[in-house]
Order: structure tokens, then C-alpha cells, then sequence
């Protein structure tokens, strides 16, 4: 069976007037399915800018990345808004939720967005599930404002898996919790990803995420290094 | 999720931003509507006392009269004939019609005192008074029907009581200047010296003259026309010795609308010694000044939606550039370019619509009011009250109602258009 990500020579030059500046050189990177999988590295290492090229955000200057068996290094935007939109969940440091929608409908965007919707009411079925799946049921009509750190955390995790996504990346998703949350978040990760074996790529700085992570990549000067996990 | 609902709930976002939006577009649709309808009624009220009050809907001339008028008017007469009347009358859309002669007449009035017995000239204060005016003879009935705004202005004194009666309707400040007095309508004539004296060329340049009395009076519809009477027809054609004979027919139509076709089939009917006149083509400084108004309003609604779209120009840029991240997070997640910037147009086209809706009920009330009680605007220089009535047609409503969420949105356009170009991994690292 295929790899699920397969990096091979990933490099990102960004243009700052004059100066050239490499994020990434030359990263090899293969993830499986199933992975719980940390990044981690000091800032500027070049974590983020591997995360946004892995989840389709940003394209590689060179490389080739093919994803759930699927060659992306070439694909035009909307295609790559396809490829995220039906392969990747997103998990965002600051939780990102749209404030105007409430709870029921910021986990059902992904999918609401979609070229063909599915029908309205089962659709509204799943994301009752998924809220409940994470604890958020009593607030299915809360507006995002209305929510505590570690609650919004958890709809932004029910909004990325929503889509029933090969893999979810999470930025620094405990860096904005106390330690509490962040450990109830960290276990609601694992144990979903031990349920429906959704594959998990994180950046952090985080050890407590760090010490649960089954493999963890260790990135410095835009290179990669394969470590320990757990 | 229906991106119109998110639409709608975007707007309530900064309600501030989008009252102050909302506020220019509804006092810019208000004023367009305001004034789209004052001008339509002034130009109604202008028509109406030209058409109904001065020309009637059409003329039917002698071939080559209009365009002699100023040198030999009474040359160019037609035979008044039953015939002829029914001819006229039968066509489709006439209601009336009117047999006048327009002709150059003075009128004198008596002596305040007898001639001194030894011979000498009266004092210039006691004597009579002679002066020109341009007379319209008319056969009271029938010119009622095709221009009743100027016989219901008689409110002094009364029209003729027929078309043989000696009485002139005179403009009333015409009537002041010469110091006639009024005949009151049913009092027997004064004696012949008492009598005001209707003088006139006839064809033959031949004066001629008869005796009426003042029956009325009328107030002036625009400046310049003081100097202007009604003549009983069968007086006047006794005094142009022009029995039988008229020099025009005032025609009044079912709806002004028709005024085209009429013409065309009175032309037809009555072949090519015989000359047909719109009102418009005997007026065209209407049609330029319509054309001009039409202009100037044109610039204002455009001066109007320039602002009033400016405002949401900007407040799009202003709504774009603080939902940067937020655009960058519906990226992330799989909404395409297509979609966001449908979402920034339908924000565009539901505060259009919110304001078409609040601009066009405060303008339509306002022209409703104001078409209820009449904004009394006589001309510079008349004294006929004119009060204007505004109204806006259906279809200038259908205009603003179809345009204005269009243009929001068109406004819309290139703050979405830069929305949906935003690279998701940079809008997601904006603060």
C-alpha cells in the first residue's frame, strides 16, 4: 500500500526584495495511514512552511508531493481547494472559526461549501454525532464568542474531520489552551485517531504533545530529521 | 450553509458600517425618487397648461399656415363646414374638437365722461383706451372641451354665453391696464358709448369693428401672454368678415399617449391642402427643455449612485481587509475563488436591496404625499396657480428596483475579486 504523504526533494524559496530566503531544503517525507505524528523545531526551522505545503496551502518551489496517492506539486487552486477540501481537515493554533456562524454550522462548512452538498439533513445528522463525539452537544447553537478556549478548540477539531479527511494538520493546536484543555485535546485527538484511524500531522512546541506523539519529525535549517516517537 | 444566509449575517456583522452604507443608499435613492418625481409632475403641469389650457392636443391647419403665421394667417382659412367637423370628430381618440380663428385685434374702451360740449379734448385721465391683442375666436362649448383648464380659469365674469354673444374674456391683467369694466352676465348691454369697440383688419386689410362688453377675465399662464383674449367666433369672423370660415381646429384627444396616431390619421383623412400639428411639434421648446431636464437628471442619479456605490466600494475594501484571516480559514477548508466572491457580491446585492427597499418606500411615500397635496409652483411671471404634482412611473421604479442591488453588487466586484485572490497561507497569517 502507498505511502499516504510522499515528499521527495521539497524545497521553498520565498522572494524578500533582492533575497532569496529557503524555508525548506530538500525535505524527504514519507507519513503512513494511521500516524499520530509530530514536527517539531524552533521558529523559523521551516515547520509551518512544511505544514501549509503538506496541507495544500502553499505549493513547493521544487519537489514532488503526492498525497493519498494523488500527485498535487501541479495542481491549479481550485484543484488543490478540492484536494483540501476532501483530504485534509485543518486544525489552526488560533481555532479560526467563522464568528458569524454558530457551532452546528462552523463544523458543517467544509462540507456545506462542497460542489454537490449532501442532503441537508444528513449532513445535520453527522455533525450532531461529531459534536457529541467531542463533547460540544449542549452547544450546538453558540456562536464562537460564547465558547471557552478549549470548547472552540474542539469544534474547530469536529469542523476537520467533518469531511472524513485521510489527514488532519494541526498547527500549534495547544498553544493557545491552559494545560488542562491542551491534555483533554491532546487525548481527544488520540483517541480519535485511534477510532477512525485519521491520519494527525502536528506542528508544536508543545512536550505534552510531543510525549504522545507515535513519531516525531525534528526539522532545523529547513531540514528534516526522523526521530524517536513514543 | 446558503452563502446568502451567510451573507445576510456578514452585514450584521458591524452594524454601524452597515447603517452608515445603508443610509447613503437609501437618502440617494429617496433623492433620485423625489426628484424623478417632482420633475415628471412639473413637466405634467407644464403640458397640461399648454395642452388642456392654451393649444389643445393637435391643430389641423390650412397646408402652410404654421410656417406663415407671422405674415398672412387669415389668407390661409379653411370653409367651417359640418362636414369637415364630423370628419375630424369621427376619428379614433378625438373627444373634441374646436373651430378657432387666431388674428390681431385691438380693443378700445369708452370715455369716462361725455365730449365737452365746447370742443375741447377731454382730460387724458377720462379718456378711453386703445390697445393690440392677439385674439382667439372660439366657440365657447366646444372650446371648453378641448381646452377646459383655460375656460375653468374664467373665474371672473364668464366665458361667452355663445358664439354670437358681444362679450370678450380677456386676460386680467390686460383688462386692469385698460380699466375695463366687467358686464355682469345676464344685465342687460350698456348703451353703445358704454361699450368697449373690438377693431380688426380683415382679409382685404379693411378695419372693421363691433361692440361687446367684458364677460370675463383670465389669469396669465406664463409670461409674455398678457396681451391675449377670447373673441366669440361669430363675432370675430363678422369683424374679419370671414363668415363660414375658421383658420384652425383645436383638437382634444382620450389620452396624450395617442397624439401620433391621431395625427397620422387626420393627415390621411384630410389629404394634403390641409396641415396636422402635435402640441409638441407647436410647442418643441417642451421637448428640448424635457430633453434638458431628462439631461440634468441624469447627471444628478449619476453623481448620486457614484457616491452612494463609492460607499460600498468602500466599505467592501474595509470589510475585506479585516476578514482577511477569516477568508484565508474558508479557503483552507475547500471554498473555491468562484464562491468567495459570490459571497462579497451577494453582501453587495442584499445591502442594495435592504436600501432599494427603505430609499424607494421613503422616496414613494414623500412623492405620494406631496402628489396628494400638490406643490404649488406657478411659472415665473403667471399668475394661473399651478400646482405640480409629482409621480414616478412603474417602470422608473422597475429601473431602480432592478439597478440598485445590481450596481451594489457590480461595487462589489473588485473587493471580492481581491478577496478571492487572496493566497490562503498568507490571509491565515494576517493578525
Amino acid at each position: 500500500m502507498s505511502h499516504l504523504l510522499d515528499l521527495k526533494g521539497i524545497e521553498k524559496h520565498y522572494e524578500l526584495g533582492k533575497t532569496t530566503v529557503t524555508a525548506l531544503r530538500g525535505v524527504d517525507l514519507q507519513v503512513e495511514r494511521g500516524e499520530f505524528t509530530v514536527v517539531t523545531g524552533p521558529s523559523g526551522s521551516g515547520k509551518t512552511t512544511l505544514l501549509n505545503i503538506i496541507g495544500c496551502l502553499d505549493r513547493a518551489s521544487k519537489g514532488s508531493y503526492v498525497l493519498d496517492g494523488v500527485d498535487v506539486s501541479e495542481r491549479d487552486f481550485d484543484d488543490l481547494a478540492e484536494v483540501r477540501n476532501q483530504k485534509i481537515g485543518f486544525i489552526f493554533q488560533s481555532f479560526n472559526l467563522i464568528p458569524v456562524l454558530d457551532v452546528a454550522e462552523n463544523i458543517e462548512f467544509p462540507c456545506a461549501v462542497r460542489k454537490n452538498p449532501e442532503d441537508a439533513k444528513k449532513l445535520r445528522a453527522r455533525v450532531n454525532a461529531l459534536a457529541k463525539r467531542v463533547g460540544l452537544e449542549p452547544y450546538l447553537r453558540h456562536k464562537p464568542d460564547e465558547l471557552s478556549g478549549g470548547q472552540r478548540q474542539r469544534v474547530a477539531i469536529a469542523r476537520a474531520l467533518i469531511t472524513e479527511p485521510r489527514l488532519v494538520l494541526a498547527d500549534e493546536p495547544t498553544a493557545n489552551l491552559d494545560s488542562t484543555t491542551s491534555e483533554a485535546i491532546i487525548d481527544l485527538m488520540l483517541e480519535l485517531n485511534k477510532e477512525q484511524g485519521v491520519t494527525f500531522l502536528f506542528s508544536t512546541h508543545d512536550p505534552r504533545v510531543v510525549k504522545h506523539a507515535k513519531r516525531a519529525l525534528q526539522i532545523q535549517d529547513g531540514k528534516i530529521h526522523d526521530g524517536a516517537g513514543h | 450553509m446558503a452563502l446568502l444566509k451567510l451573507a445576510v449575517r456578514n452585514l450584521r456583522r458591524n452594524r454601524r458600517r452597515t447603517a452608515i452604507t445603508l443610509a447613503a443608499m437609501v437618502i440617494g435613492i429617496t433623492g433620485m425618487t423625489a426628484l424623478r418625481g417632482f420633475i415628471n409632475g412639473q413637466r405634467e403641469t407644464m403640458v397640461e397648461n399648454v395642452v388642456r389650457g392654451r393649444i389643445g392636443a393637435l391643430q389641423v391647419h390650412h397646408k402652410g399656415y404654421v410656417q406663415n403665421v407671422l405674415t398672412s394667417p387669415l389668407q390661409l382659412d379653411m370653409a367651417d363646414t359640418p362636414e369637415l367637423r364630423k370628419k375630424l370628430a369621427d376619428t379614433p381618440h378625438v373627444i373634441a374638437v374646436s373651430p378657432r380663428i387666431e388674428f390681431g385685434a385691438m380693443v378700445s374702451t369708452p370715455d369716462k365722461q361725455p365730449p365737452p360740449e365746447d370742443g375741447s379734448m377731454l382730460p387724458e385721465a377720462d379718456q378711453g383706451k386703445t390697445s393690440f391683442f392677439i385674439a382667439t375666436a372660439v366657440e365657447p362649448e366646444n372650446e371648453a372641451k378641448v381646452t377646459p383648464r383655460r375656460t375653468n380659469l374664467v373665474k371672473v365674469g364668464h366665458m361667452p354665453a355663445s358664439p354670437e354673444a358681444p362679450e370678450l374674456v380677456l386676460n386680467a391683467d390686460f383688462a386692469l391696464g385698460l380699466d375695463a369694466k366687467l358686464h355682469e352676465a345676464g344685465a342687460p348691454l350698456p348703451p353703445i358709448e358704454q361699450q368697449l369697440a373690438l377693431l380688426a383688419g380683415d382679409r382685404d386689410g379693411a378695419l372693421n369693428g363691433e361692440n361687446v362688453v367684458l364677460g370675463g377675465t383670465f389669469p396669465s399662464f406664463s409670461p409674455g401672454d398678457k396681451r391675449v383674449g377670447l373673441v366669440p367666433l361669430v363675432i370675430a369672423q363678422r369683424v374679419l368678415r370671414m363668415e363660414g370660415r375658421v383658420t384652425e381646429y383645436g383638437i382634444a384627444v382620450d389620452a396624450l399617449s395617442e397624439v401620433d396616431g391621431v395625427k397620422d390619421a387626420l393627415q390621411a383623412k384630410l389629404g394634403p391642402d390641409y396641415e396636422v400639428h402635435t402640441w409638441s411639434e407647436l410647442f418643441p421648446f417642451i421637448k428640448s427643455l424635457n430633453g434638458t431636464q431628462d439631461f440634468i437628471f441624469s447627471i444628478i442619479s449619476a453623481v448620486f449612485l457614484a457616491v452612494v456605490l463609492l460607499g460600498i466600494l468602500n466599505a467592501m475594501l474595509m470589510t475585506v481587509l479585516e476578514r482577511t484571516r477569516e477568508i484565508g480559514t474558508m479557503l483552507a477548508v475547500g471554498m473555491r475563488r468562484r464562491q468567495i466572491i459570490r459571497l462579497f457580491m451577494l453582501e453587495g446585492a442584499v445591502i442594495g436591496t435592504a436600501g432599494v427597499m427603505l430609499g424607494l418606500a421613503v422616496g414613494l411615500a414623500l412623492v405620494t404625499w406631496f402628489n396628494h397635496h400638490g406643490i404649488p409652483l406657478p411659472a415665473p411671471g403667471a399668475t394661473v396657480d399651478s400646482i405640480v404634482r409629482p409621480y414616478v412611473t412603474s417602470r422608473f421604479i422597475a429601473g431602480i428596483f432592478a439597478g440598485t442591488p445590481l450596481g451594489a453588487a457590480l461595487a462589489t466586484l473588485w473587493p471580492a475579486w481581491r478577496a478571492s485572490r487572496l493566497r490562503p497561507v498568507e490571509a491565515l497569517a494576517t493578525a
